[in-house]
């Protein structure tokens, strides 16, 4: 072997030295590529560190708006404080305020929204998923379809009420991309439910069937 | 062992080598024209127990470039075994991401080829997995005579 190309008799250090090359060319060409483009603006490429993308949640914005944060009313002494059944269910779409951004909710909060209709609902994944099970009241408008066609967004009418998004990852980027999107086009009040729809399922929570 | 035998043929490997840098590369051109969407897909995983999430992003950056070249050195020809052991590396690893995802019930688009409409996590892309990972350890058997 004495041709630096080879027809696939290549072997021992031979082999090892030559994966070795292709892991280090490809590193190279990814980090110099990255730095490259950095260089011309700092917007375009990705940032050396990872920030995980994150949105303030309903409950420290109420603490951060001194204290306002609802205090749950003493529950009796067998109450479960899991159970969907004794948690606060009318929310009502009164408490949640308009910050200009979208909102992190937990499962207790969408709960409450679903069960007093106190929010006009998107589910974000696709028309299969969609159709195979959702939250009650939801509206379907898939990511993909919508984030090329606001029109679509913009024509949703959530009736003076707070919309809720979710999706079907279990943090679901998805449905942030999607609330920061409604944000742009001038809707108030936008609430990004993460947990999204594994965690619904999971909690054994109604569901609604079809498309 | 016949079977091994069959594999081994010249014809047979290369064809698997061809086939791995094909995958490799329809799976590399996408991520680096967007990798934003990579590094979320990445990130969709949640390794950070054993990957730390502040890696993410080199991640992002650097292995669709290491499919690219893999992908270009089994096509070509050049270097196809190392092209091959690369490829069937990164493969197990991929393919042990989507078990550890799908052993915790994560579901989302798994990102392998970019964005484009691909399907949810679940036991096809499982199948899928397996069925690249098979193709890479016949493509990099080692050539007789």
């Amino acid at each position: 072997m004495d041709r630096w190309w080879s027809d696939g008799t290549e072997r021992g250090g031979v082999l090892w030295g030559g994966v070795i090359a292709i892991v280090l060319t490809g590193t190279f060409l990814g980090v110099f590529q990255n730095a490259l483009v950095r260089r011309g603006d700092k917007d375009d490429g990705l940032a050396w560190k990872y920030v995980p993308p994150k949105l303030d949640t309903l409950e420290s914005l109420q603490a951060a708006a001194g204290g306002t944060a609802p205090t749950p009313a003493p529950a009796p002494a067998s109450a479960d404080p899991n159970d969907p059944l004794q948690m606060p269910a009318d929310l009502g779409g009164t408490e949640i305020p308009d910050v200009g951004r979208p909102i992190e909710i937990t499962v207790k909060t969408a709960r409450g929204l679903v069960d007093s209709k106190g929010a006009a609902i998107i589910d974000a994944r696709e028309a299969a998923d969609y159709a195979a099970g959702h939250i009650p009241g939801a509206v379907n408008l898939p990511f993909d379809e919508v984030i090329t066609d606001p029109v679509r967004l913009e024509a949703f009418d959530p009736k003076g009420k707070p919309i809720l998004v979710y999706c079907g990852g279990a943090t679901c980027e998805l449905s942030m991309k999607l609330g920061y999107e409604l944000v742009r086009l001038g809707k108030k009040r936008v609430l990004v439910y993460t947990g999204g729809w594994p965690e619904w399922t999971a909690m054994g929570y109604p569901v609604e069937k079809g498309a | 062992m016949a079977a091994l035998e069959f594999f081994r043929h010249p014809t047979v490997r290369r064809i698997a080598q061809i086939g791995a840098g094909v995958i490799f590369l329809a799976a590399a051109l996408p991520k680096i024209a967007d990798l934003e969407s990579f590094a979320g897909s990445i990130h969709n995983f949640h390794m950070e127990p054993v990957v730390p999430m502040a890696l993410t992003n080199v991640l992002a950056v650097t292995i669709p470039w290491i499919e690219l070249v893999a992908g270009l050195a089994l096509i070509a020809n050049v270097k196809p075994r190392a092209g091959a052991v690369v490829y069937t590396v990164l493969m197990t690893f991929f393919t042990i991401a989507v078990i550890a995802a799908l052993a915790r019930g994560l579901s989302f688009d798994c990102g392998c080829f970019g964005k484009s409409g691909a399907a949810n996590l679940g036991a096809m892309k499982l199948l899928e997995n397996v069925g690249m990972l098979v193709l890479g350890l016949v493509a990099s058997l080692e050539r007789r005579g």
